[in-house]
């Protein structure tokens, strides 16, 4: 390839001469040579998470460089610790990001689908056809299997008494994760979150309602869904009791102290006496300000802000328990859970704005001395937050992946509740559909049409492997039964249960999880196959 | 352009021939080629696109001329030129920013030879222009006009235009989405003056391209709240709409105010009165009828709070571009005081809504009475696709915009240009002496386009211009490259490969002027200034990717 000419010109005397700023320190590739090394470094990294795929894929340990650990089975987590440096690769990683943001599971999938596609246009390169005639065809027979998609799908129906379907739903997408030993309990707690915050009218869910907690200690199974807000924060005073039933709370956004101007002010002591006026303006203010409160009939009072000890002994001996230096978030869930107002300044303070709760209670975790407060039975039903329990920070947090993602799983059959069959069944029929189009089409996109149907396989033969199966007999298997039997629910038995009915092994995954996957990853490889120049403006060496 | 035409002093970086007369015609011809050269395989829908990773390590992918030159930083003065064609280009039409770059370098190319014989240029910048007004009568005469009274055929003209400048780009195998949308967009501004700046563009990561939506109205993404927004509604019907310019918080007034307190007791009467001072304020809102509050300065949490509790939204902190649309979108005008809000104050709109769209909230004004915007969402799989579709859809909408003031289309695909080289050509025989040869030269130019778009789609191009000339030759006026059929020719006209005529006059004609100002040049001046540094302050190399790393995904929050 004569690479350098172009950026490098010599007039007729053969004198070089400079057109592009640093030109000497900008390298550069193009050409089918360049797409081809693009080509390797994606699949290199598709290659890298493959193992991870399925409910036998394996975690990854990946260490940061100050020595955090994380462990994860979670595609898009490991792609984005993995710190990519190659520019092709790390449009992978925005790959599997955006499928996280929009869906928040099958992050591993729609990698090793991209990589599968990109391997297989390598060959097709090879045999000369034109990098955007086989991003036409990838096109062409990603609509069929879109369509395809669509034809096979299932209704999952669920109601609010009978959520079996919807547990086994998250199940399914726990299966692959840490937390599988506990997936039951995951996915119940899974389940009754989104179903508590659900609008089902607008096949809505506010993920912001449903806050996820951890702290280390206990085991996975003392995970607990708490339908109400959990605060890590105690009551302010030891003495003050423990629990408040029929709980009527103040929540406040001013502190407990005399009011001072935001205006900068200056106040002179110059005599004794007008010390002991200003200690007991202080000191009526705050009889006042507990004065008004316990006037309202609140019987707990939630603060944003502090209070000194004097004015924490002075609600302790007027039967107020109080809570301090609780968060704006915090603040604004406890309001909505409570349906109370959250009020600025002491006079602003009705009852009407008080809000309700059937009970507040400390709670304290094992031996550490560490109390949180729990708000149940809240006016408002819709707010939740489920409280992971784990021995270590690296399992807490991976938990909380995994949870994320069956809530995920879970929101997403709310707003549509269309499956395909998982275990890699909705990947082979999809991909029987697709062949059987590429036959019927006459241009140069058939090859690209068959090779997508190949590249489809991926997943299937994935799971196999991983699950120690041999890939291509058990693939070979499973599709010729498809075929025979004409039946879309067949797929790969990851588990050992000598069934391949995955319906049957309620194995599924949302429609609009299956259709990103395939939109994104052909878009991704559209755009690989494109690129035939890299310019990357050098570092200056220093 | 014009300006560019008469540089006096032409700045010199290290490296740049500071030879004189025809050695220094030649460099700047060869420097020119080069870049040329580097643009070649964007061009046409078979077209490839560059990734270009600048210094701070930032990526983009683009097939756009433009942002191509943009970002390759170039130096080489008359190389530079080509930069500010394709610019100006950019600006004026939109599309067609790669071939009036190909168009200017082949230029020089041709007469490459001439010039080493010692032909003096100012015959070839002569015969250059001759050459390009023969062109632009050409253009003129045989342009196809629709007509604008028939809204169904010009509709269907102005998709195809849109879709003829999307399909060399990523969204190419979207033509009929995005190009319904273009059309749409610039459908629903003002037909008089088109201000395609009333069209706003969002861009939301995750989703397909496909995904993507235009919205008959104004949306921006929800601004940072505090506390008691959640408690606030959330979609209104017909609400009162104000927009501020006022700072809604509980605050010092003055800052640098101070006041001397006499006794303790003074103490509430000045707390009294900082509260009395934003409660007038926010009582005079709610008086003025306004249920949505919008204002570029924070939006406290009292205010936050205040508002909730009697059923109002708000949002503070709203970029002005924004804040600006909203205004024009819904009327009224932006207020800096709360003191005297009156109806004419503020805008209305049919519907008002916080939506969800992908991962993001975002509020969303439609049905707005005043002026006529719109908002494109555009969704993608990663932010540089987003980008790319960004600048392609102000590609085709700057074409849709120049097609609706006028409705003369040419056929793209080398059509158009074969056409012109012919019609040259012809007219070059009865002209004697040199300026023939440069008219011939021009003429020959022209065919880059059809034999780049022939090279890019990988057809063999001597065998395609064969058969485009002789279907010109027999008067076939808009035979054009097929890249997708075994022939490899086509009427384009018929195959719907429309561009406006706008797009080809304006790129034939700057072309042109780069070429003939290109040639003007036999010497560079090195500027005392040019010795300085050009950049500003740069960041230690590699800053950008040491700052992204270790982040880690952590939990969402969500
Ligand atoms: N019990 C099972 N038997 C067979 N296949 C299963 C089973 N459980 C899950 N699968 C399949 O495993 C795949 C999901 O694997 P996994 O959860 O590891 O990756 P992902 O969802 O793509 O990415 P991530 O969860 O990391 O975001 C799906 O194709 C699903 O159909
Ligand atoms: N379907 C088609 N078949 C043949 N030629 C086409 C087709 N669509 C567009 N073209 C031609 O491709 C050329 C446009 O290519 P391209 O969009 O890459 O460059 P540009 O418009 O000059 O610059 P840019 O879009 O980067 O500003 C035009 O000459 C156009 O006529
Ligand atoms: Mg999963
Ligand atoms: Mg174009």
């Amino acid at each position: 390839m004569a690479e350098p000419q172009a950026m490098y010109a010599t007039d007729e005397y053969g004198r070089p001469f400079i057109i592009l700023r640093e030109q000497a320190k900008k390298t550069r590739t193009h050409g089918v040579q360049a797409i081809k090394s693009h080509i390797l470094a994606a699949r290199t990294v598709a290659n890298v998470i493959r193992t991870s795929l399925g409910p036998r894929g394996l975690d990854k340990i990946l260490i940061s460089p100050d020595g955090d650990i994380t462990v994860t089975n979670d595609g898009a987590t490991i792609l984005t610790q993995m710190e990519v440096e190659h520019q092709i690769a790390k449009l992978l990683v925005q790959l599997s990001r955006s499928q996280d943001d929009e869906i928040g599971d099958g992050t591993t999938g729609v990698v090793v689908l991209a990589g599968a596609l990109l391997e297989q246009s390598e060959a097709l390169l090879d045999r000369g056809i034109h990098p955007i005639r086989i991003a036409d065809g990838f096109d062409r027979a990603c609509v069929v299997a879109v369509e395809h998609l669509e034809k096979i799908s299932d209704k999952v129906e669920f109601t609010l008494s009978d959520t079996s379907n919807l547990v086994k739903t998250a199940k399914t997408s726990l299966g692959s994760k840490i937390v599988s030993k506990e997936h039951d309990k995951f996915a119940e707690i899974a389940v009754d979150a989104v179903l508590a915050v659900a609008d089902f009218e607008r096949k809505d869910v506010p993920f912001d309602m449903i806050k996820v907690d951890g702290k280390v200690g206990g085991s996975l199974a003392d995970t607990t869904l708490i339908k109400g807000v959990l605060v890590d924060k105690d009551f302010s005073h030891s003495q003050m009791p423990h629990s408040v039933r029929d709980a009527k709370i103040a929540i406040l956004t001013c502190p407990f102290e005399p009011p001072r101007p935001k205006t900068k002010h200056k106040l002179d002591i110059t005599s004794v006496e007008e010390y002991k006026l200003l200690r007991e303006y202080e000191h009526d203010k705050f009889h006042d300000m507990i004065k008004r409160v316990k006037d309202t009939g609140a019987n707990l009072v939630i603060c944003q802000w502090g209070f000194d000890d004097e004015a924490n002994h002075l609600l302790m001996q007027n039967d107020l328990p109080a809570v301090r230096w609780v968060g704006g978030p915090e603040i604004e869930l406890i309001a909505i859970a409570t349906q109370g107002r959250i009020v600025p300044r002491f006079e602003d303070l009705t009852a009407e704005k008080l809000g309700k709760a059937g009970i507040v209670r400390e709670v304290s975790f094992g031996t550490t001395r560490d109390k949180m407060l729990v708000i149940e039975e809240c006016a408002n039903a819709r707010t939740v937050t489920v409280f992971v329990r784990g021995s270590n920070k690296m399992i807490v947090d991976e938990a909380k992946r995994a949870l994320h993602d069956a809530l995920c799983a879970v929101r997403n059959l709310v707003v549509d509740n269309r499956v395909v069959y998982g275990g890699g069944a909705a990947d082979i029929s999809c991909a029987l559909a697709v062949a059987k189009a590429a036959d019927e089409t006459p241009s140069i996109e058939q090859y690209a049409m068959r090779a997508f149907a190949s590249a489809l396989d991926a997943v299937p033969l994935a799971l196999a492997e991983n699950s120690g199966l041999p890939p291509i007999e058990t693939l070979a298997e499973v599709k010729s039964r498809q075929v025979k039997e004409g039946n879309s629910v067949l797929g790969i038995d990851c588990m050992g249960r000598g069934d391949n009915d995955m319906k049957k092994q309620f194995v599924y995954d949302p429609l609009i999880s299956k259709r990103q996957q395939y939109l994104l990853a052909t878009q991704l490889v559209r755009a690989v196959l494109k690129i035939d120049d890299v310019i990357v403006a050098g570092q200056a060496e220093e | 352009m014009q300006r560019a035409m008469q540089p006096t002093v032409v700045l010199l970086k290290e490296g740049t021939d500071t030879s004189q007369g025809k050695p220094q015609l030649l460099s700047n011809i060869s420097a020119c080629l080069a870049i040329a050269e580097t643009l070649s395989s964007t061009l046409g829908p078979r077209g490839m696109d560059k990734l270009i990773v600048s210094e701070r390590g930032d990526a983009q992918i683009t097939n756009d001329g433009a942002t191509i030159l943009k970002l390759l930083d170039i130096v080489h003065p008359a190389a530079r030129s080509l930069v500010d064609i394709a610019r100006a280009q950019d600006a004026e039409v939109g599309d067609g920013t790669t071939s009036v770059v190909l168009l200017a370098a082949q230029m020089l190319k041709e007469v490459r030879g001439y010039i080493e014989e010692g032909v003096s240029p100012q015959i070839i910048m002569k015969g250059f222009r001759q050459a390009c007004q023969l062109a632009l009568d050409r253009i003129k005469a045989i342009q196809v006009t629709v007509d604008k009274k028939d809204p169904e055929s010009f509709r269907s003209l102005l998709l195809k235009c849109a879709s003829t400048s999307m399909s060399s780009k990523l969204i190419h195998s979207e033509k009929p989405f995005f190009s319904n949308m273009v059309v749409e967009a610039v459908q629903c501004l003002d037909q008089e003056d088109l201000d395609e700046s009333l069209i706003g563009v969002k861009k939301i990561p995750g989703g397909g391209m496909q995904d993507s939506l235009l919205i008959h109205g104004v949306a921006f993404k929800k601004t940072f709240t505090y506390a008691g927004a959640e408690q606030q509604p959330k979609s209104f019907r017909d609400p009162l709409v104000v927009c501020l310019n006022v700072e809604l918080e509980l605050k010092a007034e003055k800052d640098n105010a101070e006041v001397r307190v006499e006794a303790v007791s003074d103490y509430q009467a000045i707390v009294d009165a900082e509260w009395e001072i934003i409660y007038r304020k926010l009582e005079a809102i709610e008086k003025a009828g306004a249920r949505v509050v919008l204002s570029k300065l924070p939006i406290g949490d009292l205010a936050t709070q205040w508002f909730a509790d009697r059923d109002i939204f708000c949002a503070g902190r709203v970029p002005t571009a924004d804040l600006q649309r909203v205004v024009q979108a819904v009327g009224g005008s932006v207020q800096s005081t709360c003191s005297d809000i009156r109806r004419e104050h503020l805008g209305t709109c049919g519907r008002f809504e916080e939506r969800q769209i992908g991962g993001e909230r975002y509020n969303i004004f439609e049905e707005c009475p005043k002026a006529k915007t719109c908002t494109l969402i555009l969704r993608g799989g990663a932010e540089q696709f987003i980008e790319e579709v960004e600048r392609s859809l102000h590609d085709a909408i700057m074409v849709v915009k120049r097609a609706v003031k006028n409705g003369d289309v040419v056929a793209g695909g080398g059509a158009i240009e074969m056409d012109l080289s012919a019609h040259i050509r012809k007219h070059a025989l009865s002209i004697p002496g040199k300026l023939q040869l440069v008219m011939i030269a021009f003429a020959k130019a022209l065919e880059i386009i059809p034999r780049q778009i022939c090279d890019n789609a990988g057809l063999d191009s001597t065998d395609v211009l064969n058969k485009l000339r002789m279907k010109h030759a027999n008067g076939e006026k808009w035979y054009g490259v097929d890249v997708d059929g075994l022939e490899g020719v086509r009427d384009n006209m018929e195959a719907f490969v429309w561009e406006p005529s706008l797009v080809k006059v304006n790129a034939i004609s700057s072309a042109t002027e780069a070429a003939c100002l290109i040639l003007s040049i036999d010497e560079t001046v090195r500027g005392p200034q040019s010795e300085a540094p050009s950049t500003g302050p740069r960041a230690p190399p590699g800053t950008a990717q040491r700052a992204l790393r270790g982040r880690g995904r952590g939990m969402p929050r969500r």
